[in-house]
């Protein structure tokens, strides 16, 4: 065949394959400003520099367990839970056909024990989050005095000028405790709840065999990470123009995109190589299920 | 005739309440020491009372609220004119201001977050009107860490539920390019290196556009990107006397910043046209390398759907078995030969065996370089298997708790190091 581009490059076209719906978003923020389509060619701001990062231009860790912390604080409020339910009918295009995998998987009844997905039928993405991170709280119930855990343990930090907490780690399972003077207790780097709950148990043991009076109170998982990989890579930019209510995508700022799911309340990075972290989750049932949710979506994206 | 406390200066336990023009002042009787003062601004009982009270409970914040909204409606406004935007986007970005000063999460942040509210409202509004201004522009027009800016910036979109469209690569193109100075005859800059701006944005369009095509684009920071498009454009219009420039210089001369990842860039580029080079039938023969392949960028950009196709498997092995037909057109570029079994030294180990392995009939895929990069990461060992034994209600030795502890001896020396 004979390929004609003899007529001028094509100018920018998105890839993706919604092209339909872009109009109807792009009209909706211009409406009120059909003439300014303005001619920004002429100015010229040689003056100011663009002061660029090049740390930012290192992949910057795909698996980012580090983005956990930045994000613990930034989830969704209540209220967007009910603007975007409209959205959700048509930014999840491969919904409809798929059936919910497991039993277990249905989104209003989360059960109780964690359940690994069964990869029942051909929608199912057959791939598993791996758990990488997570965050848990203890309540030890008796004030502790934090130089004297410093000075008596062998792996405690304590620097009180610069965090108000002492720093304890164990070797298994391999965590890190801030243990604070008021008795709380924050355990991070486990692979399992499990894991995390005997780590934040040994971390309390040494803290009794400190000498103080410590309890097991109201240990509860407070965050979970987990990481996976699609194996494809991905359009964000396509990704951010069809699903632009959930996703936001800055390169200036961020190599990857974020994705604040509602349903579960998940927030994903996924990154153009494939590699998806889903973070926010406090039981492994709603890491399963944002999977699942995200995945028909990515699928659409694959170059 | 409340008495609190006694007076610290002569333990006198009569303080009586006076009021001083108005001001509440606790003063005590019998020295005079005046030993506390209501606040002149609230009506808030607390305050009468003289007990400190929050920022955020105090009646002030309704009076700094509109010093706030004033510098930050001059803070806007100095920035549309600096930046040249239409009239209504000062309106637009007012408004956002406005609104977003209303709302306590923005009333109550630090003042240099408040500094940075009002550039916040200006990007919303630009790139809502698909204005191309990036945050490097107006952080450094704000003095602001980039990470700060980048928190409220979210901030006010999750607030306000604005919808921020992405940075349009297209006009950030245009905008890029019309500050290059490489358009108009200036001083320093010889006559050859000039070049016509029209020619030099489509070419750089075009190259941004092939960027984009080859995942150089997603992910990345958008503005090193047009920087060596623009470069690899200009090089190829006139590849003769330009070919011996480098990057550096080209920035120089054009006036512009050279931000450090155009370099890696450049390379990417460079690396993607020779692949593409090796598909062109009557460039097959010649060996190419990254300074020769530049002279032949006009034809390949016009061909380069097909190029791709052919130069690049696509994901599945879905390999195109179509025969290339001759395409009959002429070599219009350069009337220079190249010199052929050049070899360059020092390009890059990559190219040249990237180039062979594209002859030999086995072609890369078209992926991101973080794919056809893959950096070593260590794997945890069975992470999984290791987890699932796990119960969470294991009973602990003492051994290994006592493994902790510091012994007697340890603690002697230490206290004696750090002297606690």
């Amino acid at each position: 065949f004979k390929d004609d581009f003899s007529t001028s490059p094509h100018l920018f076209t998105p890839m993706s394959p919604y092209d339909l719906e872009l109009p109807i978003q792009a009209s909706s923020q211009l409406s009120h400003s059909k003439e300014l389509h303005t001619d920004f060619s002429s100015v010229d701001l040689s003056f100011l520099p663009d002061v660029t990062q090049d740390n930012k231009e290192q992949n910057l860790s795909e698996d980012g367990h580090e983005m956990q912390k930045e994000l613990d604080g930034s989830l969704p409020s209540k209220e967007d839970s009910g603007v975007f339910m409209d959205e959700s009918s048509l930014s999840h295009p491969g919904a409809a056909q798929a059936s919910p995998e497991a039993p277990g998987m249905c989104p209003p009844l989360t059960p109780m024990t964690p359940v690994t997905p069964a990869s029942s039928a051909s929608e199912s993405s057959g791939i598993v989050p791996q758990l990488q991170n997570i965050v848990s709280t203890v309540n030890l119930a008796c004030k502790l005095d934090l130089k004297n855990i410093a000075l008596h343990a062998r792996n405690a930090e304590y620097n009180p000028k610069r965090f108000a907490a002492v720093i304890m780690r164990i070797r298994e399972p391999r965590t890190t405790a801030l243990i604070f003077s008021s008795g709380k207790m924050v355990c991070t780097g486990a692979k399992s709840e499990e894991q995390s709950r005997l780590a934040a148990r040994k971390y309390a043991r040494v803290v009794q065999k400190l000498g103080f009076p410590a309890k097991f109170l109201d240990f509860k998982i407070q965050n979970m990470v987990g990481s996976c990989d699609v194996r494809f890579p991905i359009r964000l930019e396509g990704l951010v123009l069809t699903h632009q209510q959930f996703s936001s995508y800055e390169p200036e700022l961020f190599p990857g995109l974020v994705y604040r799911m509602v349903k579960p309340r998940i927030v994903l990075l996924i990154f153009v190589s494939g590699k998806v972290v889903l973070t926010g989750a406090k039981d492994r049932s709603e890491i399963y299920e944002a999977f699942e949710n995200i995945y028909p979506i990515l699928r659409g994206f694959k170059k | 005739m409340a008495a609190r406390g006694r007076c610290p200066e002569c333990g006198s336990g009569s303080l009586v309440e006076d009021a001083h023009y108005a001001q509440q002042q606790l003063v005590c009787a019998a020295c005079g020491c005046v030993l506390s003062e209501g606040l002149l601004t609230t009506t808030y009982t607390d305050e009468e009372h003289l007990r400190e009270v929050a920022y955020s409970q105090s009646t002030g914040q309704k009076e700094q609220l509109s010093r706030c909204l004033q510098r930050g409606t001059r803070r806007v406004q100095d920035l549309c004119k600096v930046l040249q935007l239409p009239a209504v986007f000062e309106e637009t970005a007012v408004s956002y201001l406005q609104r977003a000063l209303q709302l306590p999460a923005f009333r109550l942040v630090s003042l240099q977050k408040k500094e940075l509210l009002g550039g916040c409202c200006v990007l919303v509004t630009c790139r809502q009107h698909r204005w191309p201004l990036t945050m490097g522009t107006l952080c450094s027009l704000l003095y602001a860490p980039q990470e700060l800016f980048a928190g409220v910036l979210l901030s006010l979109q999750r607030e306000l539920g604005l919808s921020v469209p992405a940075l349009s690569l297209a006009d950030l193109v245009t905008t890029h390019l019309s500050s290059f100075r490489l358009v108009q005859p200036t001083a320093g800059v010889p006559a050859p290196f000039l070049e016509d701006k029209d020619k030099l944005l489509a070419r750089t369009m075009a190259i941004v556009e092939l960027a984009s095509e080859t995942w150089l684009v997603t992910g990345r920071h958008p503005v090193p990107v047009v920087t060596a498009a623009a470069f690899l454009a200009w090089q190829s219009l006139r590849p003769g006397p330009r070919l011996r420039c480098p990057l550096a210089r080209f920035c120089r001369l054009a006036g512009v910043d050279l931000p450090p990842p155009a370099h890696l860039r450049l390379r990417e580029l460079l690396d993607i046209l020779l692949g593409m080079a090796s598909q062109l039938s009557w460039l097959r023969g010649f060996r190419l390398d990254s300074k020769t392949v530049v002279k032949h960028v006009g034809d390949l950009l016009q061909h380069w759907l097909f190029l791709l196709k052919h130069a690049f498997s696509q994901q599945h092995g879905e390999e195109h078995q179509d025969t290339a037909p001759g395409h009959g057109c002429k070599d219009k570029d350069s009337g220079d030969k190249d010199s052929l079994g050049q070899d360059s030294p020092g390009q890059g180990s990559g190219r040249p065996s990237a180039g062979a392995q594209v002859r030999g009939g086995s072609r890369r895929p078209l992926l991101p370089p973080c794919l056809l990069r893959p950096r070593k990461r260590l794997q945890p060992a069975a992470p999984s298997a290791a987890g699932a034994a796990v119960t969470g209600d294991e009973p602990i030795s003492d051994s290994e708790i006592e493994q902790y502890l510091r012994s007697p001896e340890e603690i002697r020396a230490f206290r004696k190091a750090k002297a606690w």
